[in-house]
């Protein structure tokens, strides 16, 4: 089939509730077979954006796209969403449950049943499927959502916090699942709040705050243009002159410090500084920021133009 | 493409099988019917014991007229009769037939003939069954005795018989005093049934909202159907669940008249005098109304309900929400009785075309005899031109309802809902 070369487009998007604005005038692309990390603080507009994605909300203004068409009954069945907050039905059978997902996507009850079971015993719950879901520990039913989640071998994939409340050996194990659908071509649309992991799989972040877009990109081109962004120090003598005009954050170590510059500040500037203030310098390193850093600059930006949010 | 069809379909059949195969469905739709028939039937099979294993009757005649004529009539009532000495005193038979021998005993005397009067012995005294069928047994023999002696006995033996009442009103009526008593009971039940499982129904409805709303199910299904398809077949699958219990509450009701119903008259030989059973079965119009009325009814309610499951977040909210769409439920209730004893008034007729007491209140009328059938065709254009605004209506709400987490919405917030 013919794809557009974005899976997903957006363009000018708005959404608000009542008086308040959820999202706005947001435009970024899902370039096919991307990872791409959707990152922002609570209350920034993740869930909407993504709701208007999936076609769950409709945008007040402007469009959005996906496989080259407004979100409807055939993007539905292509798209697999995991969303935030997320169950199962109590009393229900997994086998059962997940056969009920696969069949409001349009499978075949035959196919959904094999392809369950197969999943099941991947994620090491093969005995668990005539089990009700209230007999399954919190890891398990997560396994169960995830399956719920890709069994219909979506082409796009868009999980809202996938990995929160699941201990370090199941996120291991869905994010290689991730991985290996990205690796088969998907498109994937990752919203997290764990830095290191989106760093880790994304190829691209796109960071919301306060509604708005902040920064938007390939990760890696990111980081080269943001350089000059974070600055390792360790010295000894006074530290006042740490902030000051062209810092951004200061994030005390034992022993030193690390500073988060702005955009564009001269780290030269900051080694003078200190030299003049009658620092002895250990070490003083320019370093390649981590997601982290540039998450908290460019969100502090966002939520100073724009404070508040929907909650 | 694939249509929206499969996904319906995909909800319908969860939400029908998550309820069929429950046992709590099971223990209802059996145990109901067995609990109403056990409240019928066990009182009646312990006269019918009694009445069977019941001792002899000795009919003692003074007369020497009416042994034969009372005789008969007492074998019909199903009792072993034997014939007594008339020389026996009423002392002695009460010491011999009932004290000695646990029986009963009937003297006829010049009273019997003369009024109707007879004396019974027993050592309990019998139920008001037995007492009108004596009595009945008794009146009849002797009239007949006076009848025979007279020239226009040919006359007088219909007048015996019990007489004939033809009805004349202005509205068409054929069915006599008797149908419409037992009209009255029946419309009376059916439409407390009908508020009962349109209330029970309703309720799983909003169980089932709240459930997927709460239990963060709705936003991943909705994430693949419109919610307008997601509240359809969950309605249709709550509403066939409803449709199947009720079909086998008829067939078990219909079995139970048609089989029950002969059975107890086989053995309670008295109510063959006071039922014609032809007479007060309601004819297969009434069921089928019944059907149509729940059926239409359940569609409006349970668009109300589902809306008010959407508004939901918390068990008592749920409780308060739901108070104006069951006070709707309740409403044709009140009204139930007059309408019921004067179906043709003004109030009835308004009333019972309004479509949400239609469903009630019509059927009352429908069983009573006094709708006229372009009236239920009205009420029912009504209830389905009313059930595309609720589903409107309740589509918005639902649709908006089932994402809103935290606090309920105001009624402005509300209106906000319903025209965005």
């Amino acid at each position: 089939m013919a794809e557009a070369e974005n899976v997903v487009r957006l363009r000018g998007v708005t959404k608000a509730f009542g008086r308040q604005e959820a999202v706005s005038d947001l435009e970024f692309d899902l370039p096919a077979g991307t990872i791409t990390g959707l990152l922002g603080p609570n209350g920034s507009g993740k869930t909407t954006t993504i709701r208007m994605i999936l076609g769950i909300l409709m945008p007040d203004r402007g469009t959005v796209a996906v496989f080259g068409q407004r979100p409807g009954r055939q993007s539905r069945t292509r798209a697999g969403y995991l969303p935030e907050e997320r169950g199962l039905y109590r009393k229900m059978k997994v086998l059962d449950q997940l056969v009920f997902f696969g069949r409001i996507r349009g499978m075949a009850r035959q196919q959904a049943a094999e392809r369950a079971r197969e999943w099941l015993r991947r994620l090491g719950l093969g005995d668990r499927e005539e089990a009700r879901a209230d007999e399954l520990s919190r890891g398990m039913q997560q396994k169960v959502q995830f399956i719920a989640t890709v069994l219909h071998d979506p082409d796009l994939l868009v999980l809202d916090e996938p990995f929160s409340g699941l201990d370090p050996i199941n996120q291991d194990v869905l994010e290689r699942i991730v991985l290996e659908y990205h690796q088969r071509g998907a498109t994937i649309l990752l919203s997290t709040h764990l830095m290191d992991q989106a760093e880790r799989i994304c190829q691209r972040v796109c960071l919301i705050s306060g509604s708005r877009k902040v920064l938007d990109g390939d990760l890696a081109e990111i980081k080269r243009r943001e350089r000059s962004g974070v600055v390792a120090i360790a010295f000894e003598g006074p530290d006042s002159w740490l902030s000051g005009p062209g810092v951004h954050e200061v994030m005390r170590t034992n022993g030193g410090a690390r500073v988060v510059l702005e955009e564009g500040a001269d780290p030269g500037a900051l080694l003078t500084r200190g030299l003049a203030a009658g620092a002895r310098f250990r070490r003083f390193e320019v370093l390649e920021p981590r997601l982290h850093e540039l998450f908290l600059r460019h969100a502090g930006s966002g939520e100073r133009r724009r404070t508040g949010g929907k909650g | 493409m694939t249509s929206p069809g499969g996904a319906i379909r995909a909800v319908i059949r969860r939400e029908y099988l998550q309820r069929v195969r429950t046992r709590s469905f099971f223990a209802s739709t059996v145990g109901f019917p067995l609990l109403l028939l056990a409240l019928v039937a066990v009182p009646a099979f312990l006269t019918a014991r009694s009445a069977e294993a019941g001792p002899d009757l000795v009919l003692v005649d003074r007369t020497g007229v009416l042994e034969e004529a009372v005789g008969l009539r007492l074998l019909d009532l199903g009792l072993q009769v034997s014939h007594g000495d008339p020389a026996a005193s009423v002392e002695a038979l009460m010491e011999e037939v009932v004290e000695a021998g646990g029986g009963t005993a009937l003297v006829l005397d010049a009273e019997t003939l003369a009024r109707g009067r007879a004396v019974y012995l027993s050592r309990e005294p019998p139920n008001a069954l037995r007492r009108f069928g004596l009595r009945h047994a008794v009146a009849q023999a002797a009239l007949e005795v006076w009848v025979a002696e007279d020239d226009r006995r040919d006359e007088l033996q219909a007048l015996v018989a019990g007489g004939e009442l033809e009805v004349r009103s202005l509205e068409a009526d054929e069915e006599g005093e008797l149908r419409r008593a037992t009209g009255l009971a029946l419309g009376a039940a059916g439409a407390f049934f009908l508020y009962f499982i349109l209330l029970i129904y309703g309720a799983i409805v909003l169980r089932s909202v709240m459930e997927e709303k709460m239990g963060r199910i709705v936003e991943i299904i909705v994430s693949s159907m419109r919610p307008s398809e997601l509240m359809l077949g969950k309605i249709l699958g709550v509403g066939a669940v409803g449709l199947t219990q009720l079909m086998i509450w008829l067939v078990l009701a219909g079995s139970l008249l048609a089989w029950g119903l002969p059975f107890v008259m086989a053995h309670l030989p008295e109510t063959q005098l006071l039922v014609d059973p032809g007479a007060i079965l309601p004819g297969p119009g009434v069921f089928v109304y019944f059907v149509v009325s729940f059926v239409l009814g359940y569609f409006l309610y349970s668009g109300l309900f589902a809306a008010v499951g959407a508004m939901c977040t918390t068990e008592e909210e749920a409780q308060q929400l739901q108070i104006p769409v069951v006070l709707l439920v309740v409403v044709p209730v009140l009204f139930l009785m007059p309408v019921i004893e004067d179906p043709g008034s003004g109030m009835a007729r308004t009333l019972s075309l309004v479509p949400f007491f239609a469903p009630i209140l019509m059927f009352a009328r429908v069983v009573v005899g006094g709708a006229a059938s372009w009236e239920v065709a009205l009420s029912v254009a009504l209830m389905v031109g009313a059930l595309g605004a609720v589903a409107w209506v309740a589509g918005r709400i639902y649709r908006v309802g089932i994402l809103m987490q935290g606090k309920r919405p105001s009624l402005g917030e509300l209106w906000r809902w319903i025209r965005a």
